[in-house]
């Protein structure tokens, strides 16, 4: 219809075949030409239409349109009628199928009033679900896969604790148990993983990389548990609870079907959402609460929080919070910290908010702010907000420490003002203690706080002049190490903050890394083939600063510990093991000395076995070396060079002397006791002059032998 | 250029010219007898030239009576066999072969290490030599069958390496090239010899003072002292004291 339309205007002869000047010329026109394919793809059938008659029809059609054509542009209405009314269920198409998917998304659920509540479908679906089967077809029962003790680790009779090593530029990844002695390997595979691996944070799972996505493994023999296919996946993070996996992937992700990132639940394998994402900048994206209900992310001005296992959005609503720089979750309770730069007259607060209730707990207002960082203690009892200003009327930068004691009533506040810039702080894990590295290099010091219940912030100890960039406590609180990593050349400073004292400074010469064991006991220091060509290896220290063992690891790239899952013992439980210390310690030594005399009884049976195979393979070359003697005698025309003081009636030995020097000591009064010549036992004569009151040698130096 | 010198005049008995630089030389048991190697440079191929020193005429052509061709990887390090019946040579590639000394075939092969051999010395009764490779080894084999004995481990290159005559230990010494360090070391003087137990396998000592890689060790025939030479331009030489003689690890 609409081509006859348009020769009648234009009376010029196209042809079919000119399809290219058919386009210039009727190329918005050609774009609407119907095609039967695509009606039906961009159908929606909408239900639960208000039944109206004729006088009201045209008002109904106007509201439809209304909310309907804001997710494209309409092409035709249906509206179905009989006896007199709309049947209550109209047909929609629009222009293209992407639209009717909006329409589909957004629209159905959509209230129009007390009784009409739109349900909004493809029209396709329809003919999807009228064509399932009658039969209803039981699903496969999947048979139980059972991967055996996934603790087996932790019942190691010696509390060996495992670590994970990559060597070999990653060719080569190894299990070891950690044996003061040295490293017990447990399981060594090549090309375990692609790039690197990390473990699940109660130490359940190894997951490693490959480039169609990653795999778990665990149990006794480090089975594969679970495998997750994401292509290209280079960062993942794993929930507190070890239930779901978070994997990320920059390569294509369609607009339908987000791919950027995947979250799975790992028992089952499924996939449970994908989202979008722009960049990976702040991995991970998705901060988790620390028991695994809820995760969050960040996005221009908004917060958006997920609820497990829905994975939907908490109250089906982000949180508007313009400006929003950056947010943490308290590791020890379901709040939220999050803080908002200065807004013309409003000042930059931080603000706790407890979830799921969205109430705030606490909001502290800050003034001139440049930037802040949130650092939480590891059971979440304290907020250390560091924030950095530039007080009015000055050009510098001052930094605040803002501390919020988080089990007092109210969430009490206290600042403390640092002079010198920070170069690193860090709460101690399960204390009330925090180490800060301030100054600038190279004069960095080392100061160490104690916050009181009062609020009062005590200093309990500063060291100036340290080498160190990083701080490492122990898990357990107490110790820490202070080490000065890649550019500080490995500087190490093992200190005991119960009284502030350095129990010990080592050096590991251009160390990378430090890592402590879960329980606190040892320490890791690493020089990793990623940051240093050369002297790869990772040494092993007490957690006192001693130093047990110097692993030199071709290639090393990285050492991680197993995570220890939570204690299963009671706070009871434990104080009763601690009384009893003293009589579990003599049962410990009495069997760390019987395996020490074992270890040496192992290392020498290995020695004499390797002795006794050398002394006869050196028996059997001398035997052979015998036999030959009359063709060496003839090579050398009869003379017998076998030993080293063969032929000695060929050798002459001539003594000869060499006037080295001369020296005129005035004996004055000295009354001369003795001279003697003395004959050194290699290398010349001394000359002894014994005198009442003192003792003169003299050498001098004569070599020559033929 | 090869030179044959006289020891007790110093005089220049014989002087060869070659194509490329020459990597490595001896003589064979009988002292009649000498071979060198040259390097595959600027064109020229390796080889390994055979020249028979009672024959004045080949010196005087700078005719070897044997010029055998290295066509893969030159040869990095050589010595003789026990007899003279064969050369033992290590290449670019970590390989050990034999060649013989009168029609320059391989006889025997051996490929143990997975770097370039830096330094062959065969220990006093040469019946078995030890080889320091690129690879942060060294091995014992014995010369004859060219079977691996021993091998020991550092994390550095080994240049150099020796059998003591008269101990079961044997000395190393290597360490990066200086091109090859990225960053400057602030550790002086902390270019070692390292000691170890021929038989154990295990290091029992090292000796500090280099401060530049070590090329070069030997011990003297008496077995009473060592010399090294480093990249640092210094010999240094090292009288063993009396507890040195009686060490022993506990077996």
């Amino acid at each position: 219809m609409l081509l006859r339309t348009i020769s009648d205007r234009y009376p010029i002869s196209i042809s079919d075949r000119d399809t290219s000047t058919k386009s210039k010329l009727l190329g918005d026109i050609l774009r609407e030409k119907p095609q039967e394919a695509d009606g039906i793809d961009s159908v929606v059938v909408v239900d639960n239409v208000p039944q109206v008659g004729p006088e009201r029809l045209e008002k109904l059609k106007n509201v439809i349109h209304k909310i309907f054509s804001k997710f494209g542009k309409i092409t035709t209405e249906f509206y179905p009628e009989a006896d007199g009314l709309t049947k209550g269920y109209i047909f929609l198409e629009y222009a293209a199928p992407t639209q009717a998917l909006e329409a589909v998304k957004n629209a159905d659920g959509y209230k129009l009033d007390k009784q009409h509540t739109f349900r909004v479908n493809l029209f396709t679906d329809f003919d999807k679900y009228m064509n399932i089967s009658d039969e209803w077809e039981t699903p496969e029962k999947q048979p139980f896969k059972d991967f055996g003790n996934m603790r087996h680790w932790i019942e190691d009779q010696d509390c060996r604790d495992q670590y994970s090593v990559i060597f070999e530029a990653g060719e080569r990844t190894a299990i070891f148990a950690n044996d003061a002695k040295e490293p017990i390997t447990f399981e060594e595979r090549a090309r375990w993983t692609e790039t690197y691996v990390r473990w699940s944070p109660k130490g359940t799972y190894l997951a490693t990389f490959h480039q169609r996505g990653i795999a778990l493994w665990g149990g006794e023999k480090f089975k594969q548990i679970q495998r997750f296919s994401h292509q290209g996946v280079s960062l993942i993070d794993f929930s507190p609870c070890e239930r779901y996996v978070v994997t990320f992937s920059p390569l294509i992700d369609t607009k339908e079907d987000p791919q950027a990132i995947i979250i799975w639940d790992i028992l089952t394998g499924q996939k449970k959402r994908g989202f979008h994402c722009e960049s990976s900048a702040h991995w991970p994206i998705f901060k988790w609460s620390h028991d695994g209900k809820f995760f969050a992310r960040m996005t221009p001005d908004t917060l958006s929080i997920y609820e497990t296992p829905s994975m939907g959005l908490l109250d089906k609503k982000s949180l508007k919070i313009n400006g929003i720089k950056d947010f943490s979750w308290s590791p020890g309770d379901n709040i939220l910290a999050f803080w908002v730069p200065e807004d013309k007259d409003i000042p930059a607060r931080v603000t706790l908010m407890q979830m799921p209730s969205r109430h705030e707990i606490r909001v502290r207002n800050l003034f001139n702010v440049v930037d802040c960082k949130l650092h939480w203690q590891r059971n979440g009892d304290y907020l250390c907000v560091k924030v950095d200003r530039t007080p009015k009327g000055t050009q510098g930068v001052v930094t605040n420490f803002e501390i919020f004691r988080m089990r007092e009533k109210q969430v009490p506040v206290d600042a403390m003002e640092m002079k010198e810039s920070i170069i690193a702080f860090a709460w101690e894990p399960n204390g009330s203690k925090f180490a800060v590295l301030h100054g600038e290099s190279p004069r960095i010091n080392a100061s160490f706080y104690n916050v009181r219940n009062n609020g009062k912030i005590d200093l309990l100890k500063m060291f100036d002049k340290q080498q160190a960039n990083s701080i490492f406590w122990s898990p357990q609180g107490q110790f820490l190490v202070l080490a000065g990593l890649r550019s500080m050349n490995g500087a190490l400073a093992f200190v005991d903050t119960s009284d502030c004292i350095m129990m010990n400074i080592a050096e590991h010469y251009m160390a990378s890394d430090v890592e402590w064991d879960p329980t606190g006991r040892y320490v890791v220091t690493s020089v990793s083939w990623w940051s240093h060509k050369v002297d790869n290896a990772y040494w092993l220290w007490t957690f006192q600063g001693r130093l047990l063992q110097k692993n030199n690891k071709d290639r090393f790239c990285q050492l991680l510990w197993r995570p220890r899952p939570p204690t299963l013992l009671s706070a009871d439980q434990i104080k009763n093991i601690k009384k009893d210390l003293k009589k579990y310690s003599k049962i410990f030594e009495q069997k760390d000395r019987l395996s020490q005399s074992k270890a040496s009884k192992e290392l020498v049976d290995k020695r004499r076995t390797m002795m006794e195979e050398y002394h006869r393979y050196r028996e059997t070359a001398q035997q052979v070396y015998q036999e030959q003697k009359t063709i060496r005698l003839e090579l050398r025309g009869g003379v017998d060079t076998d030993e080293l003081d063969s032929n000695v009636d060929d050798w002459e030995e001539e003594t000869i002397e060499f006037f080295i020097n001369e020296e005129i000591i005035p004996l004055g009064d000295l009354k001369l006791n003795n001279l003697k010549w003395q004959k050194n036992s290699s290398m010349g004569r001394t000359c002894k002059l014994h005198t009442k009151d003192l003792h003169i040698h003299l050498g001098a130096s004569s070599h020559g032998v033929k | 250029i090869c030179i044959l010198w006289d020891c007790e005049t110093g005089k220049q008995l014989a002087l060869l010219k070659t194509n490329s630089a020459v990597r490595t030389c001896g003589f064979d048991f009988s002292g009649n007898i000498i071979m060198f190697s040259t390097d595959k440079q600027m064109g020229y191929q390796c080889f390994l030239n055979f020249f028979d020193l009672r024959d004045p005429q080949q010196i005087e052509d700078n005719q070897p009576y044997m010029s055998v061709p290295c066509n893969d990887y030159k040869i990095t390090s050589a010595v003789w066999g026990p007899l003279g019946e064969f050369v033992i040579a290590g290449h670019e590639n970590g390989e050990i072969n034999q060649y013989s000394a009168k029609t320059g075939e391989i006889i025997k092969k051996a490929k143990e290490h997975t770097k370039q051999i830096n330094d062959i010395q065969p220990s006093v009764d040469l019946t078995m030599f030890i080889t320091a490779s690129k690879d942060n080894t060294a091995k014992l084999f014995d010369a004859a069958s060219l079977d691996h004995i021993k091998t020991f481990r550092t994390e550095r290159p080994v240049n150099s390496a020796a059998i003591s005559p008269i101990m079961d230990h044997v000395v190393m010494g290597g360490g990066q090239e200086a091109m090859e360090v990225t960053t400057t070391s602030t550790r002086i003087g902390k270019f070692e010899a390292r000691f170890f137990h021929a038989a154990y396998e295990e290091e029992f000592g090292r000796v500090k003072g280099h401060f530049g890689p070590i090329n070069c060790v030997a011990f003297h025939p008496d077995g009473k002292s060592y010399s090294s030479g480093g990249e640092d331009g210094y010999v240094r030489i090292h009288y063993f004291d009396p507890p040195y003689f009686d060490f022993e690890l506990e077996a």
